[in-house]
């Protein structure tokens, strides 16, 4: 990297390890994929972490992917058709009757975007299976210029993908989700978008610099309309499940929602250990949160993502 | 607020009165202390809280009626009573506290969470946890960065009953006065038209700037300050000051 401000983008703290797919550096820096190789990349590598997180989230409970009734993929870092749910039931073993959806292009907030449906779903369909994949391979999709623009964007996210299943049952061992509140920023429309860099014949990730604030302005809006539906303060939220956007941005949620740094450990620890990992961030995060089994039977939790639209996601969970 | 038993609360103007009116700190009190910050953050328009006792004492510390000797301790009332200070910690108000007479142990603690302290010059003020053979809460936090390591020391382990003008001298109470009203008056007036959500901000950015690194508190200082400048209150500051 020639620009040192680049350069820094990299160095900072608050990101200790990403996971990326890229080619080997060549002697006169990084050799240029060409956007074919980046969405070939794209659906290799999307079938491999896939297959895993599935793997993790079902075995555990003893299911299989032909036990799934309802399968629902989400990513944004590549096109294609027919979509991930498709290419998933022919490679990983997916009844050919599954119903299924794929949300395509809603970016890092998408994960609550298809938790919504899914949940419906899940409760027109008492005992069945829905499983939600969000899988984002973000080295499939970047350009490499050298520019503090795409700077920001190359050294925030990182490759990952992560599962989960949804069931309406009486004797669930996971929260209940009881209730959505979206909120959408039509002022800030552009503020996150893909561009396509006719340069380089590639698409390229647009991130304003003021986007951190903007979700800070807003972020109290879709709390309070949640909490207030369910006669709940803030205070009342034992658990806050974010998605870990960037340092700037969970800063902004922190000072404006009024939350601690206790409250978004989760949130600041997976974006130092994976980076941004877009639509299943949020979810890296909540396994870290039952892993500690600091919840109790009671206890209510909040998850937010926010993301392109400019969009500001928002779920409660009731254990 | 009703149903209170060992608090009394009343609201005169801006200034909401809590007086303690039991000697000794209970879990019932601890309970009422909560009740009266979820008003306080409800319902309450008042922007300055003062917390005071009765009888001319402060308070006399942890109620050990609480307690059973002959039962196995835990330690869920102190968090409850931690929590507590926490919620008047962190009050999107500023804060004042009257102390006279005795102010010790959990009194000494109520006190180090406000934002500015009055004594009268009958006050007397000890952490005396330590020779009692347990500990002063989250004041072995707090102490410190109030009056430095070395007089946190002092103060926590010796156990030392410190006169107003002691304490004074450390920065634990900022005014000694005969004429308590009158010195409750002229504080709040210095406290200014106060902004909620600049005292809640500039509040916990000071009380965060010990434990946080300079990296990350210019991080939390840029998201703080982006709020605060779009609050009426700054956006009416300009109005008035770019005519002038």
């Amino acid at each position: 990297m020639a620009n040192p401000a680049v350069r820094n983008l990299f160095q900072a703290s608050h990101i200790e390890r990403r996971h990326l797919v890229l080619p080997e550096p060549s002697a006169d820096g990084i050799p240029q994929e060409s956007q074919e190789a980046l969405l070939k990349k794209h659906r290799h590598w999307a079938l491999r972490l896939a297959r895993e997180a599935i793997e993790a989230c079902l075995s555990p409970r003893g299911l299989k992917p032909e036990d799934i009734d309802y399968l629902c993929c989400i990513s944004s870092t590549g096109f294609m058709l027919p979509g991930l749910t498709a290419m998933f039931i022919k490679h990983l073993g997916f009844r050919v009757d599954c119903q299924r959806t794929d949300v395509v292009g809603m970016g890092c907030n998408a994960g609550l975007n298809g938790l919504n449906p899914v949940a419906s779903w899940a409760v027109a369909h008492p005992g069945q299976n829905a499983l939600m994949v969000c899988c984002e391979i973000n080295s499939a999709l970047y350009v490499y210029d050298d520019t503090i623009g795409t700077g920001v964007v190359n050294s925030l996210f990182g490759d990952g993908c992560a599962a989960a299943l949804i069931r309406a049952e009486e004797s669930a061992d996971g929260p209940a989700l009881q209730d959505f509140h979206s909120h959408i920023i039509p002022e800030a429309w552009g503020a996150m978008r893909y561009d396509w860099d006719l340069s380089q014949n590639k698409f390229s990730f647009h991130l304003d610099r003021d986007v951190p604030y903007v979700l800070g302005v807003h972020a109290e809006t879709p709390v309070n309309g949640l909490l207030g539906r369910h006669g709940l303060k803030r205070r009342d939220i034992s658990h806050w499940i974010i998605h870990s956007g960037g340092k700037k941005v969970i800063d902004a949620i922190k000072y404006n929602v009024g939350i601690t740094a206790h409250d978004v450990r989760h949130t600041v620890g997976i974006l130092r250990d994976f980076g941004n990992l877009g639509s299943g961030s949020f979810l890296f995060s909540y396994k870290r949160l039952l892993e500690e089994d600091c919840v109790h039977p009671g206890d209510y939790g909040v998850m937010m993502t926010m993301g392109p639209g400019s969009t500001i996601e928002t779920a409660l969970l009731h254990w | 607020m009703e149903g209170l038993n060992t608090l009394r609360y009343r609201e005169d103007g801006n200034a909401a009165h809590v007086t303690l009116v039991r000697s000794h700190i209970d879990m019932a009190m601890v309970r009422e202390l909560t009740q009266v910050c979820d008003h306080l953050e409800d319902e309450s328009d008042c922007k300055v809280v003062v917390f005071r006792g009765e009888g001319g004492q402060f308070c006399k510390g942890i109620d050990f009626k609480d307690f059973r000797p002959d039962q196995p301790m835990d330690i869920h009332g102190f968090n409850k009573w931690e929590k507590a200070c926490m919620r008047i910690e962190r009050l999107p108000k500023a804060t004042i506290s009257i102390i006279e007479g005795t102010c010790s142990g959990g009194g000494a603690q109520l006190a180090l969470v406000t934002d500015a302290t009055i004594a009268h010059p009958s006050a007397r003020i000890q952490f005396d946890e330590v020779h009692l053979g347990f500990l002063p809460g989250m004041a072995t936090f707090r102490l410190a960065k109030h009056v430095g390591l070395g007089h946190a020391k002092r103060i926590i382990m010796q156990c030392p009953v410190l006169s107003p003008e002691e304490a004074k001298d450390l920065g634990l109470v900022q005014t000694i006065s005969e004429d308590l009203d009158a010195a409750l008056a002229q504080m709040i007036e210095a406290f200014g038209p106060i902004h909620n959500v600049a005292v809640y901000l500039a509040r916990r950015l000071l009380n965060e700037s010990y434990s946080v690194d300079f990296e990350n508190a210019i991080g939390h200082f840029l998201a703080a300050q982006h709020r605060a400048i779009g609050q009426t209150a700054f956006l009416d500051t300009i109005k008035r000051l770019s005519k002038e």
